[in-house]
């Protein structure tokens, strides 16, 4: 227990004190979880627009392939990023195994089906008939896709959330096509692991609180957004 | 709002684009490296140092020699240190690797509970305290991960003539070093661990070095991935760390390092530093 209090002592240190490779390694989280979070809404909203107004065939197949998704292992997309980024692999002419980049598109790819399938949802529970009336009032497709987003704004912003929540909180991929390179991919999440294997657990704990500081400051934030009165 | 969060992801993602600096491909060096130059933090280190001298980025990939080996044989690393003599042999042999240069070594050692239940302390050798740790029954964690620590262990209870699989009190673990020592304290059980990576966790671990191997100490060795194998292999890159980590430059700071925080080095360099700090 003292650890854990001294872990606490040790973040407050860390954060006030200016340590250099606390703010460098809490800065490559939020650039690359916050870029994968980006990339997962765009393509879990396109996904769940096509979805929840179009309503393609086979969309009960498809939904249970996102809700499936949402426990996808991280540890197996890794795996798989990392064959394809191999110098031997089919895009391994970019040279992106071990970099920034990679655990952007690992994290994408575990945040987009948690987006997609909670948004679907999100969508579906809209008043069907609220579609069909914006567009005979003569809104374009972007008009009314724009409008009933933000009528599902609240369950949006969860989606959002929880894309967000899966990115940064994920190691096992980070690790594999990252690499953990001091000053480069070395993630929040990653130095946690290196620390522990370092068996620095004071150092660990406190990285542990910055993290969920960091997520906490960001999801009060989101929070606050989602539960602001839309303008009238 | 859907236009506005696309452009942002744009930018973003082009931010960490130009951030991982994947330009100049043949500036990128791969290392295989195992997870105790890691554990010991003096992976950081040696790549602190070469990319002061070079103008290469080294990116390291950390797991046990077996998997490193492995990867190596894929072509996906460019220079490898490891230190499993036979897979190392056998790696060459089959012609995926050339050029092994010894770098540093330590010594294997028997960690355990201060009480010592089995009597490792007064064995004649390791196989004798292993036969000692089987025939009491005590528990024994192994990393079981293919690592060179792994196949030394694995070696020792073939000396021993016995087999650990399947027995009740035989664990593996299948952690890196450092936290293979960490859950074999926390069990009070027995486990083999380079003398490095004990000396970094002696604090924390409340497990003690019952008996050191003297005779055949863990040789880290360097060795060049094929590049006639393996035309992705960036050779000249290989060449550079190879020549460096061997160097006075590079044994030094095998030499400096655990200096200030251990009082001695972690590491033996394999060849001399000239300005070592003897009296250290």
């Amino acid at each position: 227990m003292d650890l854990i209090w001294d872990g606490v002592t040790e973040a407050l240190r860390l954060i006030f004190s200016g340590d250099s490779y606390v703010y460098e390694v809490t800065f490559t989280s939020l650039l690359v979880s916050g870029s994968a979070t980006l990339i997962a809404l765009v393509l879990g909203l396109s996904i769940a627009s096509f979805l929840a107004f179009r309503a393609p065939p086979g969309r009960t197949l498809a939904l249970s392939a996102f809700n499936a998704g949402m426990a996808l292992p991280p540890v197996a997309v890794g795996l798989l990023v990392s064959i394809m980024l191999w110098r031997t692999g089919p895009l391994g002419q970019l040279h992106l195994l071990y970099s920034r980049t990679a655990i952007v598109i690992a994290q994408a790819v575990i945040a987009t089906p948690v987006v997609a399938a909670l948004s679907t949802a999100a969508l579906q529970g809209l008043n069907p008939n609220l579609r069909l009336q914006v567009l005979a009032l003569g809104a374009s497709r972007w008009q009314a896709a724009l409008l009933l987003f933000r009528e599902a704004r609240i369950s949006l912003l969860a989606a959002a959330m929880a894309g967000f929540g899966a990115a940064i909180s994920e190691v096992g991929a980070t690790i594999m096509v990252g690499g953990n390179i001091k000053g480069s991919t070395r993630t929040l999440t990653s130095a946690i692991v290196l620390e522990v294997g370092q068996g620095d657990f004071e150092t660990a704990i406190a990285l542990s609180f910055i993290l969920l500081g960091v997520i906490l400051v960001l999801v009060t934030l989101f929070t606050v957004l989602q539960q602001r009165r839309p303008p009238a | 709002m859907a236009v506005r969060l696309a452009s942002l992801a744009v930018l973003l993602t082009s931010l960490a684009l130009l951030d991982s600096s994947c330009g100049g491909d043949r500036n990128e060096l791969i290392l295989g490296a195992t997870t105790s130059v890691q554990d010991t933090g003096l992976l950081d280190e040696f790549v602190r140092a070469f990319e002061g001298v070079t103008d290469y980025h080294i990116k390291p990939s950390v797991g046990g020699s077996g998997e490193v080996l492995a990867k190596a044989r894929r072509g996906e690393l460019d220079v490898i240190m490891t230190h499993s003599p036979a897979d190392e042999d056998k790696f060459i042999a089959d012609g995926e690797g050339l050029d092994e240069r010894p770098v540093m070594m330590n010594f294997f050692l028997i960690a355990g509970p201060e009480a010592d239940p089995a009597g490792v302390r007064g064995a004649a050798s390791m196989s004798e305290a292993f036969k000692r740790i089987a025939g009491g029954q005590s528990l024994f964690i192994s990393r079981g991960d293919q690592s060179g620590t792994h196949l030394r262990e694995l070696s020792i209870w073939g000396e021993a003539d016995i087999t650990p699989q399947g027995q009740p009190w035989y664990q593996e673990s299948s952690t890196g070093q450092g936290q293979n020592l960490v859950v074999a304290s926390d069990k009070d059980a027995y486990t083999l661990v380079d003398s490095s990576t004990f000396t970094v966790f002696e604090k924390r671990a409340g497990l003690r070095a019952l008996l050191t191997d003297t005779e055949k100490p863990n040789i880290y060795s360097v060795i060049r991935v094929a590049s006639d194998k393996h035309q992705n292999v960036n050779a000249t890159g290989a060449i550079a760390f190879a020549e460096f980590i061997t160097s006075p430059a590079g044994q030094c700071v095998i030499a400096d390092f655990g200096m200030e925080e251990y009082g001695k080095s972690l590491f033996e360099p394999a060849a001399r530093c000239p300005s070592a700090n003897v009296g250290g």
